[in-house]
């Protein structure tokens, strides 16, 4: 009898503690080292407003959230929804609007005013058919050119801002140290490649060429500046590590760091990578955007969350994104993990290093010179992964005639148009 | 049926206890076996027989992005796989993996387990057998680590040693090379499947039959080469097909080397089709396309495995 009641007691008090607690059910793959102190940070933020929530991680290793995908998209499919979950900007959104997974936030934009506090293209970046769908934290840009910044001042030469200057500077540093790759590169996962193969269209062809080239505007087959963005990639090719295939994009800034190399175009998260390995921005290291003809362009994805639909518990989750939206929340957060602000009212000065504060400032003054990247790409994720394999294929076969009709074909067999047609540039 | 014959002393005292109780209890009997053996045989229909069934009807229906749909598009996504280059790098290199893979393994396996039996190494054999065993008990995940630093052209293990015996002309670029790279791949896999190998060819030698003619062999003077290829080999079919049907059916699906060494580099020169099903479906979210692709390696693996089966069963009991 009295053991019964005991055990009734223990139950009662069990049922209570579950529903009595608040939860947060989050997936996000910041779990590797660097990251996994910018989740602390995010979290810790999040439960000093909501100290009674109790957050519910289900991280799965790997960068870039390869596994966390695999995951993800069973537990969507199987209709047991995380309350939120990291994904970017653009087409992997989109992906999931178009599955029917999220909720539209638009009330929650209204009442932040977020869309006057961030950038126009990171507006646009989370925001399909008129409707915004998550909130976005950071901004991560993709063409960077970090350099050696001793190796620079030792042989004299300045950080190149344009195709031809970056061939000079590399032809240079042949000539002076034989042994040592000028342009590091790991183009184990592929996008490393194209973020390489980005900066020269870019360069080539202009902002608005960019936008229509990945929106599947333009015939590749009869493009000349296709044709010559992947001539220009050739030729840089003997100045490129040979055996890039091997790296993965922290391996390949190791190179620069151990002085097999002396720049790599890599994002802004490599800022975090040089720092473990002891190198002080803007004293070891620095860097420049690339390219900067014809015009200064950052190529860019945020990392957002958003609220699913059938969330566990919306009311948290709600209170997540307005915290996810705070100035307290990005400045501690995206100064640990490595990204810009989303929010163009916080205070530069507020990165410890001089590269970002020069970024952010940049994207301060010019909100309107972002453009969405290979990540959170503007083209379909189907297109973009296999697009990724050419190119990355190109630098090992540089068959250029064979390259282009491959990817005119891809451009055609994943229906690029009508999928990238939601992106809104400028 | 040869799977449920019971041997005759257990046959036996089941009848006893049949026999002891009031009730002759055949039936219940009957009952109660079919109970146990229902069990396992649902798992394998629904599970093994339902979830094909589920990805041949999925590669048949147009699901693309996160949701599923199952609207039936007919060969839609076999038509698409087929007009991708990758497609038929992928069909190749699985090719490869077969021919490369499977004969040397099984080669080379005979030539190690033969020596251990025969030779004058007969003394070191457990300390051979110790070392030859133990890239078997390693995870791809590890021996594919292992090897990329091996083969890493820069600080390899191997470039290194080639290096410093100054044999230079030996150096190579390994898996960065598209021409060659499927090869050292396959390399690796040679190299964890043959301890396994060497074991499995090494119980059939040991039967008293073959002992013994291999005993009046030597005795009559035959070399040991003839030995190898007269009297072994045709006395340990049985294992022999075993080994071959294990290797062949983990050289079609190998995935893990491939997304450990190379994750398909460079380019997709490396790629396989169990690779491939997993970039599409999880990667490009196309998971129609994905199904499709297993449909295609299971009925590859359907068109060897198949042929060879009834092979061996055939040889086995002739």
């Amino acid at each position: 009898m009295k053991r019964g009641l005991t055990i009734l007691v223990i139950m009662a008090l069990l049922v209570g503690t579950i529903f009595a607690a608040r939860q947060l059910i989050i997936f996000h793959w910041w779990t590797a080292g660097g990251e996994r102190e910018a989740a602390d940070a995010m979290f810790d933020v999040f439960k000093c407003k909501h100290p009674d929530v109790e957050i519910v991680e289900n991280p799965v290793a790997g960068g870039g959230g390869v596994s966390l995908r695999v995951v993800l998209q069973s537990r969507l499919a199987a209709g047991i929804p995380p309350d939120t979950w990291q994904t970017l900007g653009g087409a992997e959104l989109k992906s999931y609007v178009d599955g029917g997974y999220l909720v539209p936030l638009d009330d929650l934009w209204n009442e932040l005013d977020y869309a006057s506090v961030i950038p126009k293209p990171l507006a646009n970046a989370v925001t399909i058919e008129g409707h915004h769908y998550t909130i976005p934290l950071n901004m991560h840009i993709q063409n960077i050119l970090y350099y050696n910044k001793k190796l620079f001042k030792e042989l004299g030469l300045k950080p190149p801002k344009t195709y031809s200057e970056l061939i000079e500077v590399a032809k240079k540093i042949k000539n002076a140290k034989p042994g040592m790759s000028p342009l590091a590169l790991g183009t184990k996962e592929k996008w490393e490649a194209a973020f390489v193969f980005d900066s020269i269209l870019l360069e080539v062809g202009g902002p608005e060429y960019y936008v229509k080239l990945y929106k599947g505007e333009i015939d590749v087959r009869k493009d000349p500046n296709f044709k010559k963005a992947l001539q220009m990639f050739k030729e840089l090719i003997p100045y490129i590590y040979p055996y890039h295939s091997t790296l993965t994009w922290d391996e390949s800034c190791g190179l620069v760091v151990s002085g097999d190399a002396a720049m790599v175009l890599m994002g802004t998260w490599a800022i975090g990578y040089f720092k473990t390995r002891g190198w002080e921005p803007g004293k070891d290291f620095d860097a420049v955007t690339f390219p900067q003809k014809p015009e200064r362009i950052l190529l860019f994805h945020p990392d957002t969350y958003g609220l699913a639909k059938g969330a566990p518990h919306p009311d948290v989750a709600m209170d997540w994104l307005r915290t996810v939206a705070s100035k307290a929340f990005q400045v501690r957060t995206d100064v640990t993990q490595g990204g810009l602000f989303a929010r163009i009212d916080i205070d530069p000065c507020f990165f410890p290093d001089p590269i970002r504060k020069e970024l952010q400032n940049y994207v301060r003054n010019h909100p309107d010179k972002l453009i969405l990247d290979q990540h959170g790409s503007i083209a379909p994720f189907s297109f973009t992964q296999s697009y990724w394999d050419v190119i990355a294929g190109f630098l090992s076969d540089p068959n250029v005639d064979r390259t282009i009709s491959s990817v005119a074909d891809m451009f055609e067999l994943y229906s690029v148009k009508e999928e990238a047609a939601w992106y809104k540039w400028p | 049926m040869v799977l449920f014959h019971c041997p005759d002393k257990i046959s036996q005292k089941i009848r006893e206890r049949g026999e002891g109780s009031k009730e002759p209890g055949s039936m219940r009997d009957k009952i109660l076996n079919f109970l146990v053996f229902l069990l396992p045989l649902l798992l394998v229909l629904i599970i093994l027989y339902g979830m094909l069934f589920w990805t041949f009807y999925i590669s048949v229906s147009n699901w693309r992005g996160t949701s599923p749909n199952y609207e039936f598009v007919g060969l839609k996504w076999y038509r698409m796989m087929f007009r991708l280059d990758r497609f038929w790098v992928d069909v190749k290199n699985n090719l490869k993996w077969l021919v490369v893979g499977v004969g040397p393994t099984l080669f080379i396996a005979l030539l190690i387990a033969y020596l251990l039996e025969i030779s004058s190494l007969r003394g070191f054999e457990t300390y051979i057998r110790t070392l030859i065993l133990y890239p078997a008990a390693m995870s791809f995940i590890v021996t594919g680590t292992v090897w990329s630093w091996m083969y890493q052209p820069d600080r390899g293990v191997l470039n290194t040693i080639w290096r410093f015996l100054h044999l230079d002309f030996l150096q190579s670029g390994y898996i960065t090379d598209p021409k060659t790279a499927t090869y050292w791949l396959v390399l690796i896999f040679v190299w964890q499947y043959l301890g396994i190998s060497v074991i499995i060819l090494q119980s059939s030698f040991r039967t008293t039959e073959l002992k013994e003619m291999i005993e009046s062999a030597l005795i009559d003077g035959a070399s040991r080469m003839r030995i190898l290829f007269q009297v072994i080999l045709p006395n340990i079919r049985g294992g022999l097909l075993i080994l071959g049907g294990l290797l062949i059916i983990s050289a079609l699906k190998v995935f893990d080397i491939v997304y450990i060494v190379t994750f398909g580099g460079p380019g997709y020169s490396t790629d396989v089709l169990a690779f491939f099903m997993f970039i599409a479906t999880f990667q490009q979210h196309l998971v129609s396309l994905g199904a499709g692709l297993s449909v295609v390696i299971f009925l590859m693996a359907f068109i060897v495995v198949v042929p060879y089966t009834v092979y061996a069963f055939r040889r086995w009991f002739s």
